[in-house]
């Protein structure tokens, strides 16, 4: 008897065990979470209180809700729920609660744009533990921003990497040789139009810290690099050597850039100062060499040359050394782009009469093509900041709009809508 | 009478005649550019009367700068320069090319102005790869037109790549139309 009731005390322990250690790393704030890419956190978002400001402040309040759910859903890292009710189907691990207090009374009778006081926080769930406190003091004009920061904020909290959701796209619209550059935030809204220079203005490209957009623009007459401060919209030229300068890519360190210059020959990669004084000259060939792109090391790059004929995409070093062939499957690659994540590569394949998007590893393995037929053309692929999200312009439609998809998921989403063509996109980092 | 002495009256008479004789020499000099020469010639011509060419058809107008084009104002069309055509994927010239642009440098030459070459793509393909096929068709061409004897100087070269095409759709025969040396004012 006594035996049994050992053996039974024994297991008891050994099954209570467990559920008593879980219990104690709930009591105190979950410091490790890790959160790996297949395995989406549950998240709760409560409708925020709204404590003064009457309509327009309950107005305030629907768009941070919608814009912060919309943010965690695109990262593809949350799944999202809006009550406690949704708690069967999501294991809800953290919510998010916030308070929004309207303008002061004689702005709204004014008129003028006051800001809103608003408080946002993040806590584990169910218990209900403080993890992030954010307040903001936003005008009408800055409510989206304000989500769109505070997303951030739990994504990089959660995950250590900065989310994306302040980030923007800029690309070229238009038909024929009219075509200027606009740029929309990475969900879609706020678009802007950048250039007014009635001639054609594509292939743009951001600098690491955001305050230029180099790109390649017909406005004096031949073909130059010019660069735009977005924070002033001024426009100055970089280089525009007679022929080719195109397809301009930023350094991740922000300090030159590399692009192609036929310089009256034919074009050959070329690293230039921001300025547009020449670096180092990198291939000396016969052949086209174009559409180049650093590695997010800095070291290499990788670029299309048709010296065998045939487009075809190479790695080489800033030197201009340890050249080698990547792409062995295809008669045409070009259009490449190197991964932030420094391990994959996203290029454009011809298949057909069709031009289709391509990802594989640096090693040359794992070639994916991740559009198909019913794709019609797909082109010009760029990298979200994230390494997991690609925008690309597709004409799937009839004519040529821009998607954004989710490498992990194989999901996507359109990003622009309208009659005229978008092409030639570029992420902001 | 008073024997060795001329008389006063005889003297009078000599100098008056002198005088006559001087004065009449005078006028005799004096006269000889009324005397005309012309009539030699007038009797020359009695016998010919000059051929007048006659006048070629046209209409009568007063502008001088209509008997020279004013090229540079021109598209090169309009002076009889032709665009040349390539195949997929190619920027050599064929002989129907070669034809064309032989007409061409003539009109070129005669023209002798800035024109400006500018190379297209069909829209099959990347917008980098493009607008560098481009470049490499509208090379071709100015490479071939130098070669027979356009000024370099006239001639400046750019891609639209398949950013600017002549027709739209996405049939064999549109994307024919598309991959083409262009040749417009600058």
């Amino acid at each position: 008897m006594k035996r049994i009731s050992c053996i039974a005390g024994l297991l008891l322990i050994l099954v209570l065990a467990p559920s008593t250690a879980v219990a104690q790393r709930n009591q105190e704030v979950v410091i490790e979470h890790t959160t790996s890419a297949y395995v989406k956190t549950d998240i709760l978002i409560k409708m925020f209180d709204v404590l003064s400001g009457g309509m327009p402040a309950v107005g305030t309040a629907d768009v941070l809700e919608d814009v912060v759910i919309q943010d965690l859903e695109f990262s593809g890292l949350f799944r999202t729920g809006r009550s406690e009710s949704q708690a069967d189907s999501l294991q809800y691990e953290f919510t998010i609660e916030g308070t929004v207090e309207g303008p002061l009374r004689d702005a709204e009778q004014t008129g003028e744009d006051s800001p809103t006081t608003v408080s946002l926080n993040l806590l584990s769930w169910p218990e209900r533990q403080l993890v992030l406190n954010k307040r903001y003091r936003p005008l009408p004009s800055q409510v989206r921003t304000t989500a769109h920061h505070f997303a951030n904020q739990v994504i990089e909290w959660l995950t250590g990497e900065s989310g994306i959701c302040m980030t923007r796209v800029v690309f070229s619209r238009g038909t024929g040789d009219r075509r200027d550059l606009y740029a929309v935030d990475y969900d879609g809204e706020g678009l802007l139009r950048l250039t007014a220079n009635r001639t054609l203005n594509l292939c743009p490209s951001w600098s690491p810290d955001g305050s230029e957009i180099v790109f390649t623009s017909y406005r004096e007459g031949q073909q130059g690099l010019y660069s735009l401060e977005t924070a002033s919209g001024n426009v100055r030229q970089v280089i525009a050597q007679e022929g080719l300068n195109l397809g301009a890519d930023w350094h991740p360190s922000g300090e030159e850039l590399v692009l192609s210059l036929s310089r009256g020959d034919n074009p050959e990669i070329f690293r230039i100062s921001p300025t547009g004084d020449i670096i180092k000259r990198l291939t000396v060939s016969k052949a086209i060499e174009i559409s180049p792109s650093w590695a997010p090391s800095g070291r290499d790059l990788v670029f299309t040359s048709d010296r065998t004929g045939t487009p075809q995409l190479y790695i080489i070093d800033g030197d201009g050394a340890g050249r080698r062939r990547l792409t062995f499957e295809g008669r045409y690659n070009d259009s490449a782009m190197w991964s932030p994540r420094g391990d994959q590569i996203v290029y454009a394949t011809r298949q057909g009469n069709t031009t289709q998007i391509v990802l594989m590893k640096t090693s040359g393995e794992n070639r994916r093509v991740l559009t198909d037929g019913q794709w019609g053309n797909s082109e010009d692929p760029c990298w979200a900041p994230d390494g997991r999200h690609i925008v690309f312009s597709s004409d799937r439609t009839g004519v040529f709009k821009l998607y954004v998809y989710d490498v992990l998921e194989d999901s996507y989403r359109q990003l622009t809508f309208g009659d005229d063509p978008d092409i030639t996109p570029a992420w902001s980092r | 009478m008073n024997r060795g002495w001329i008389s006063r009256s005889t003297l009078l008479t000599l100098g008056l005649v002198l005088i006559v004789a001087f004065g009449l020499l005078m006028t005799g000099c004096g006269s000889k550019p009324d005397v005309e020469t012309e009539p030699e010639t007038e009797a020359e011509d009695q016998g010919q009367v000059e051929e007048i060419p006659p006048t070629i058809q046209g209409e009568e107008t007063d502008t001088i700068e209509d008997t020279m084009p004013d090229y540079a104002s021109m598209d090169p069309s309009e002076y009889g320069v032709e665009d040349v055509y390539f195949a997929f994927d190619q920027y050599d010239l064929d002989n129907e090319a070669m034809g064309i642009l032989s007409r061409n440098a003539r009109a070129l030459r005669e023209a002798n102005v800035l024109v400006l070459v500018s190379g297209h793509c069909d829209e099959r393909g990347t917008i980098e790869y493009n607008l560098a096929l481009g470049e490499k068709r509208a090379k071709a061409v100015r490479d071939y037109l130098v070669s027979l004897g356009v000024p370099a100087r006239n001639l400046r070269v750019t891609s639209y790549g398949e950013s600017k095409p002549f027709a739209r759709g996405h049939t064999e025969d549109a994307w024919a139309m598309n991959r083409r040396a262009h040749f417009e004012r600058p």
